[in-house]
């Protein structure tokens, strides 16, 4: 039972070239032990025997010359309709050839048909592989020797995890191109790190011992392979300024960002969700206009200027709250979520308005209504379940540009992330800390893209069969 | 108790074909509109400029009180008037008497005290029939009297610069000739087609895009497609666009104030002296707004109200240029990929993946960290930083485009793939780009404000509006006017921008065809 569905597995994965390649990668023994019978096995069974007796007939020879005819026939019209001359050789060369495909096609059929009723099965990769497996000492041999082979058809069985794992192995490209973008773009650069460091009046022996301790003098494959390793390996050296390993500073700054970048994505969710609800529920009325326009003059608001209005107002003339953050004191949490949620929560609100309207008037919410349920169990379950999908993709979008627009926010609250770090360290510029910040923000960006991605197939059952059949 | 449901039912018929009426009507939306904003304005004018000085015990000026009481007169004039209208739509006669759009003379004058929308009310009423033309030289005349009020501000300081009155006139004689087009649109264009005595008008009206004013220049062009039109039957799809935005009250507001933004800058250059925007004047130190700075000086004693002025145009000339070059880069992508597909488009795509996957404004900081401050590299920043979502939206609509019949028949005829590409699929495929656009030039003016408020946007002597904020920003404690009233420009013209892109939404929506 257990050892058919892994053959059914190997079978469908080898069926898709990509994945066939990464069968012989992650399980070269296996794969080369298999083939290695295959090649042996084939021609000398019983199926390849009755091809050859087919391909001997009398009548199948004829079949093959009157295929060459028809075909002659049509190369000859088609010349013709288009008013091409072609030799009579070459003519017979094109027929033949098409005469031959055909008649393979058809040998091949016949065969498989003729097999089929005496129930003699064409050797195939697959079917050498399911007999070899049918011995336990090769069955556990393969199982040590190419275990890689084998998680990864484990995860393939699980279509959810076989999604997953494709769009990681996608988002690595991505991200390495990344990488590449933004190292590349940093060193065209016409900006001098060491002239900005050392100063004016640097003599050009310290700036190129400069150069040579942070590798600057590297060729340039050098450098972007040496990027790719310190990034991977998460050892990105020191800074350029203050001779602080980067990656430790990085560790630090980005849970506060991400501490943020939640409690606002939380602030915008508790305001724009109700408000986009009673906006949809009630459209054209005097609450969903003004809604909507509060929710436009928020998409309108720059950031840093409502952080500076909010901090006049409850900082310096009420005195209510401190103006600047502070690591563990959720009081001063509050102005920043709500300054970065404010932009995020207007889009939401508008995009849950609009995607509720769309479905309030389906049919289905009107069957909902007629056999009586709850006019609160009709708008939740029917109509926002069902107007759930822009919504989340909308939230996921607003990620983004939450964690790219945090330097913004950070530099008005002082906060100690990471946007401002990048910030700080952009204008030497300091390569390493600038790339790592970017990567690393792309990274989580990109998760959190994929994770509304995965959501859709909780969210929306048509998308979750789809992906079982995946 | 059945009689008494039947009335309940009636009347709740009633109003909702009254509501209909009202909603019909432009007097009324109109008017309605401008009593309520001009209501919510005097409230706070008297409750933050009288009510809080009088508890803290402070002097109330007097320039502030008389604008006060103006407000307060201009809303219980509105108010008046809006109740008259909805009596008189909704009893008998089932329209606004003459008597009542003679009333509409009363509420011209305002525009003076800078409240628009209580002139649009006026102009709206005073007339009974109203087409496109006469809107559109309705508000082309607001914008003129708007940027001439502006600019009149000028008077209150100690000089004035040389053009200040070239400036004025051209602008009045501009206003002067617009009140001839509006004698004009109101004899000639009511018609199928514009009468030829007024083809002369619809050339001084082009002309009118000189002096930044594209609500004339939008009304020479239709005089002029509706003029030279073939077949009368059939409207040009334009106009109806036009037509179909103008209808939509919220969205040509937001137009008016592009517009009024765009005449600005452009008259600024004469008008306004660039020299008080960008040159040290450390007597004036931080002083406080009065009629000579209307909205103060900052730490240079550089005057806030012209640097706004002269930010407006830097604003909109980086907005324009950084959405005009990823529409092209992006729109040719995208098109190529969704016309060709298979491998050319996953190639396209995925190169695009990559710039997409980093979040903008950290792209464009890179960038700026690579290249320098200064606008040039700010705007190749904030291009690079759109091409993605430009070419995704272009690829879409694409797709959708290139498998409907006429681009096969196009092919079946032999058309070469650059000709179906520029001929029929771009043309199609503009309307959600046009929206996107729209918005994108706001956003595009909100994210140049932000990035030089980290002090990597423009160079920092620029008046930038996000420069003039970052000043201000020192001194919020002290001085928070400063920091006030820039953000109040972005505010406003981001949210032109948007209600604008929301209205044209609407109107190019196929399903309104």
């Amino acid at each position: 039972m257990k050892s058919q569905k892994i053959n059914d597995t190997f079978a469908r994965m080898y069926r898709s070239s990509q994945y066939r390649i990464w069968l012989w990668i992650l399980g070269f023994f296996t794969m080369l032990a298999v083939h290695i019978v295959y090649k042996t096995k084939k021609g000398k069974d019983a199926f390849a025997g009755m091809k050859e007796e087919l391909r001997g007939q009398r009548e199948m020879q004829d079949l093959k010359e009157q295929f060459f005819q028809d075909a002659l026939v049509q190369v000859q019209k088609k010349n013709e309709y288009f008013k091409k001359t072609m030799s009579e050789s070459e003519a017979q060369k094109q027929a033949r050839a098409i005469a031959d495909k055909n008649f393979e096609q058809l040998l091949n059929d016949k065969t498989k048909e003729q097999a089929e009723m005496q129930k003699v099965h064409e050797i195939t990769l697959v079917s050498c592989y399911a007999e070899l497996m049918q011995n336990p000492a090769f069955m556990a041999v393969s199982f040590v020797l190419s275990f890689p082979m084998y998680i990864l058809m484990l995860l393939f069985m699980r279509p959810i995890a076989k999604y997953i794992t494709e769009r990681l192995f996608l988002m690595i490209f991505v991200l390495f191109g990344v990488t590449w973008l933004v190292f590349t773009i940093l060193y065209i650069a016409p900006m001098d790190a060491a002239m900005n460091i050392l100063g004016q009046t640097a003599t050009p022996e310290q700036i190129a011992n400069f150069n040579h301790i942070y590798g600057l003098d590297q060729p340039y494959l050098t450098q972007l392979f040496d990027t790719f390793k310190n990034l991977l390996t998460f050892d990105l050296g020191n800074a350029y300024q203050g001779n602080e390993p980067v990656m430790t500073a990085i560790m630090a700054k980005f849970p506060i960002t991400m501490q943020v970048t939640f409690s606002s994505m939380v602030v915008a969710l508790i305001i724009a969700v109700p408000a986009g609800i009673v906006s949809a529920i009630k459209p054209y009325s005097s609450f969903d206009y003004i809604a909507m326009f509060i929710a436009l003059l928020g998409l309108s608001i720059p950031n840093f200027w409502l952080g500076l209005m909010l901090i006049l107002e409850f900082s310096i003339n009420m005195g209510w709250v401190p103006a600047t953050f502070q690591p563990g004191n959720w009081v001063t949490l509050i102005m920043p979520a709500i300054v970065v949620g404010t932009g995020m929560s207007a889009s939401i609100a508008r995009m849950t308005r609009s995607s509720m309207l769309e479905v309030k008037n389906s049919d289905y919410v009107l069957t909902a209504r007629a056999k009586g349920l709850a006019e609160k169990k009709v708008v939740l379950k029917h109509i926002l379940g069902n107007a759930l999908i822009p919504i989340v993709t909308m939230i996921g979008m607003s990620f983004g540009n939450l964690m790219g627009g945090a330097a913004v926010t950070e530099k008005v609250f002082n906060i100690n992330g990471i946007g401002s770090y990048i910030v700080d360290k952009q204008f030497i510029p300091d390569i390493p800390v600038v790339l790592a910040g970017v990567v690393y923000i792309s990274f989580v960006v990109s998760l959190m893209n994929l994770i509304v991605d995965i959501l859709y197939a909780f969210i929306d059952p048509r998308i979750k069969s789809k992906m079982k059949n995946y | 108790m059945a009689k008494n449901a039947q009335t309940k039912n009636e009347s709740l018929y009633l109003k909702k074909v009254n509501k209909r009426k009202l909603g019909g009507s432009l007097e009324f939306t109109t008017s309605r509109l401008a009593f309520q904003v001009t209501g919510v304005l005097a409230l706070l004018l008297v409750l933050w400029q009288v009510l809080l000085p009088l508890v803290k015990g402070e002097e109330i000026s007097t320039v502030i009180g008389i604008i006060t009481a103006i407000y307060g007169l201009e809303f219980l004039v509105q108010f008046i008037i809006v109740k008259k209208i909805e009596k008189e739509i909704t009893g008998t006669a089932g329209e606004i008497s003459n008597i009542t759009r003679k009333m509409g003379i009363l509420l011209l004058p305002s525009v003076v005290t800078g409240n628009f929308l209580v002139f649009i009310a006026g102009a709206m009423l005073l007339k009974k029939e109203k087409n496109l033309e006469y809107q559109l030289a309705v508000y082309s005349l607001l914008v003129n009297i708007f940027v001439i009020l502006i600019s009149l501000f000028n008077l209150f300081k100690d000089t004035i610069v040389y053009t200040f009155w070239t400036g004025i006139g051209f602008y009045a004689l501009y206003a002067v000739l617009n009140l001839v087009v509006i004698a004009a649109v109101s004899k000639y264009t009511f018609g199928k087609k514009p009468d030829k005595k007024f083809l002369p008008f619809a050339v001084i009206c082009l002309l009118g895009i000189a002096l930044g004013n594209v609500f004339s220049f939008m009304l020479g062009l239709i005089a002029l497609g509706k003029y030279f039109n073939k077949n009368e039957e059939v409207s040009v799809e334009w106009i109806d666009v036009i037509k179909r935005l103008f209808r939509n009250y919220t969205a040509v507001i937001g137009m008016f104030f592009v517009v009024l933004f765009i005449s600005i800058s452009i008259g600024s250059n004469l008008t306004f002296d660039y020299d008080i925007a960008i040159s040290n004047n450390f007597a004036a130190r931080l002083a406080k707004p009065s009629l000579m700075y209307p909205f103060g000086c900052d730490d240079y004693g550089r005057c806030v109200f012209t640097r706004i002025i002269f930010g407006a145009s830097i604003s909109l000339i980086i907005g324009i240029i950084s959405t005009i070059v990823p529409i092209i880069i992006g729109g040719l992508l995208g098109a190529m990929a969704g016309f060709y597909g298979g491998r050319k488009d996953n190639v396209i795509m995925r190169v695009l993946d990559v710039l997409h996957a980093v979040p903008s404004i950290l792209l464009a900081i890179a960038i700026i960290a690579a290249f320098g401050v200064s606008t040039i590299n700010l705007i190749l920043a904030l291009s690079v930083s759109m091409i993605p979502s430009y070419a995704r939206t272009v690829r879409a609509q694409v797709m959708g485009i290139s498998n409907q019949e006429f681009v096969e028949a196009a092919k079946a005829c032999g058309a070469k793939n650059g000709t179906i590409i520029f001929k029929h699929i771009i043309p199609n495929s503009l309307a959600p780009v046009i929206v996107q656009a729209t918005m994108g030039i706001g956003s595009a003016v909100l994210s140049t404000s932000s990035l030089s408020y980290l002090g990597i946007g423009v160079e920092a002597h620029v008046p930038e509006w996000g420069n003039v904020l970052k000043a201000g920003s020192t001194f919020l404690e002290t001085n928070p006017y400063i920091a006030i009233f820039p953000g109040i420009a972005i505010i406003i013209i981001v949210l032109a921008f948007n209600f604008f892109g929301d209205g044209l939404r609407d109107a190019l929506d196929p399903k309104l065809k």
